[in-house]
């Protein structure tokens, strides 16, 4: 019982944080090192570092593919690392994620796409179709909603991959490089919606290479160098930071 | 109403295909042992109730010609004796034409065994078929006619019963095979069919999917998938027997014993049907919950 207690959530808990973390696969080298970091509910980051560094691998920390090799992983109040495998599910519900790869399910529609984590939540189908159907208005894929992920382009696929990620409105939204395959007046219209969901509550990471997208949009900024993490005031438009 | 809308793709892996042949095969070899069981627990219960409290008293005839005289006195005498007995119900003398009828299926015609000396047989129905009282009986027909054969048919319905016995048995094994077999293939077919599908999980999973929710998935695909199969099990199955009941029907009484399996076994075969398919079910319902206990 106290052990559940202490697992327990809290709406005013900080949204992650991450206590002497270190990953390595395989007993190889270390691929994160020694990370802390504690984020309130509601921020709004970009993760930047060089490819490979490793965020790809912080962000499967965050959304719970991958458990560290050291330290402790708290999400929304609770300890994941130390969490009963059958506490995750729900904890994963309120995480949506925007995978590098979109990893849509290729047999299904992008309507189904976008319903799958209503679904899993056992949502009504009444509400499955009014959320999916005004989200993928919103991304501009109204017209695509019956079509099968193959005969999307790479943008429209990112687009159903980003609805999908917060059409169940999640305490934490985690983006590998989600504008990587549209043009520019898309990537706003896709930034314009993770403001908007920040607006709503949820709290926003953004794996990203783009300087540009950093730098107009200036929130603060995660660093990985060197297996390490570090936190950055945000980027003024001039490039430097203030 | 379940509905079987799945988040897996539906007839595109080996797996789909190959299940609904598993399941015609198995379902059919199911309802084969079963039906199996069936005629061996129809056959034993049919004689069974035809010995008990029974007893056949043979008088053979004497092998001089024109001993009719002697032959009835000696079963005027045996008769006699068995009324006498208490705990004799009824006795009956079998009469000529019923004896040839009995021999006709191995020695032909009347007129073929019109010259044998064919014994005289008595049907004795007893109130209490107890060893003492049979024994007691025999001493007393053997008293008045020494070369008496009293067969209380024992000796040959034990060895009949331990014979269907062992078939009724074996039946059972073949069943408990095919049962084995169904529920370890549908285990290989599920695991295969979660390599294939590795990804679609892995997303299901990471989008907060429960185990019981993926498991769920499986388990419609192959309710859907086992359904069919076993249709068609079940048509072959009852095809077959009711060709076998046809031709058994042509052969002439007397070889076979009357087997009247019933209305209620022909309506219970598609029990058999939807057994496999919950099994079916179950078994992959339980792989995918077993093995996605290895993921994170």
């Amino acid at each position: 019982m106290q052990i559940r207690k202490s697992l327990e959530s809290t709406d005013q808990a900080a949204a992650l944080e991450l206590d002497n973390v270190s990953l390595s696969y395989d007993n190889g080298p270390n691929v994160l090192t020694n990370l802390n970091l504690s984020l309130p509910s509601g921020s709004f980051h970009f993760l930047t570092g060089a490819s490979g560094a490793g965020k790809t691998s912080l962000l499967k920390l965050l959304y719970l593919a991958q458990r560290p090799t050291h330290g402790s992983v708290r999400l929304f109040g609770t300890n994941v690392t130390a969490a009963a495998r059958r506490a995750l599910p729900a904890i994963r519900r309120k995480v949506g994620v925007v995978f590098q790869d979109f990893r849509l399910l290729d047999h299904l529609s992008a309507f189904d796409n976008v319903a799958l984590p209503l679904r899993v939540s056992n949502a009504p189908e009444s509400e499955i179709k009014s959320n999916v159907s005004e989200l993928l208005s919103w991304v501009g894929l109204d017209k695509y909603m019956d079509a099968k992920p193959e005969t999307l382009s790479g943008g429209q696929k990112q687009r159903v991959a980003i609805a999908r990620a917060v059409v169940n409105r999640p305490r934490l939204i985690l983006a590998d490089e989600p504008t990587g395959n549209v043009d520019d007046a898309i990537a706003m219209r896709l930034m314009q919606l993770f403001i908007e969901m920040n607006k709503l509550g949820s709290s926003i990471i953004i794996a990203t290479h783009n300087e540009h997208l950093v730098k107009k949009f200036g929130f603060n900024q995660l660093a990985i160098e060197n297996h390490r993490l570090s936190e950055l005031p945000p980027l003024g438009t001039n490039g430097e930071r203030p | 109403m379940i509905s079987l809308r799945t988040d897996l793709p539906l007839g595109g892996d080996s797996a789909s295909r190959f299940i609904p042949w598993l399941m015609a095969i198995m379902v059919f070899l199911g309802i084969l042992s079963v039906s199996g069981v069936a005629v061996f627990d129809t056959i034993l219960s049919g004689w069974s109730r035809a010995v008990t409290g029974t007893l056949t008293v043979q008088i053979p005839a004497l092998s001089a010609i024109n001993e009719d005289s002697a032959n009835q006195a000696r079963t005027d005498r045996a008769v006699f004796v068995l009324r006498s007995m208490p705990s004799v119900r009824s006795v009956q003398v079998l009469e000529k034409t019923e004896i040839e009828a009995l021999l006709a299926p191995w020695l032909g015609d009347a007129a073929a065994i019109g010259g044998l000396p064919i014994p005289v047989l008595i049907d004795v129905s007893l109130s209490d078929d107890a060893t003492m009282i049979i024994e007691n009986l025999r001493t007393a027909v053997k008293t008045v006619v020494p070369d008496a054969i009293i067969d209380d048919h024992r000796r040959w319905f034990e060895h009949l019963i331990d014979l269907t016995e062992g078939f009724r048995l074996l039946t059972i094994g073949i069943a408990l095979i095919v049962t084995t077999a169904l529920a370890l293939t549908v285990v290989y077919a599920t695991r295969a069919s979660m390599a294939e599908f590795r990804e679609v999980i892995s997303v299901l999973h990471l989008i907060g999917a429960r185990d019981i929710y993926v498991a769920t998935q499986f388990a419609k695909r192959t309710l859907s998938a086992a359904l069919k199969g076993s249709a068609g099990g079940l048509l072959a199955g009852a095809f077959t027997l009711i060709t076998i009941s046809l031709l058994a029907s042509n052969v002439e009484s007397g070889f076979l014993p009357d087997i009247d399996l019933g209305f209620g076994f022909w309506v219970s075969l598609p029990l058999v049907s939807l057994v496999a398919t919950a099994l079916a079910m179950v078994t992959a319902y339980i792989t995918v919950i077993s093995t996605l206990r290895s993921m994170v």
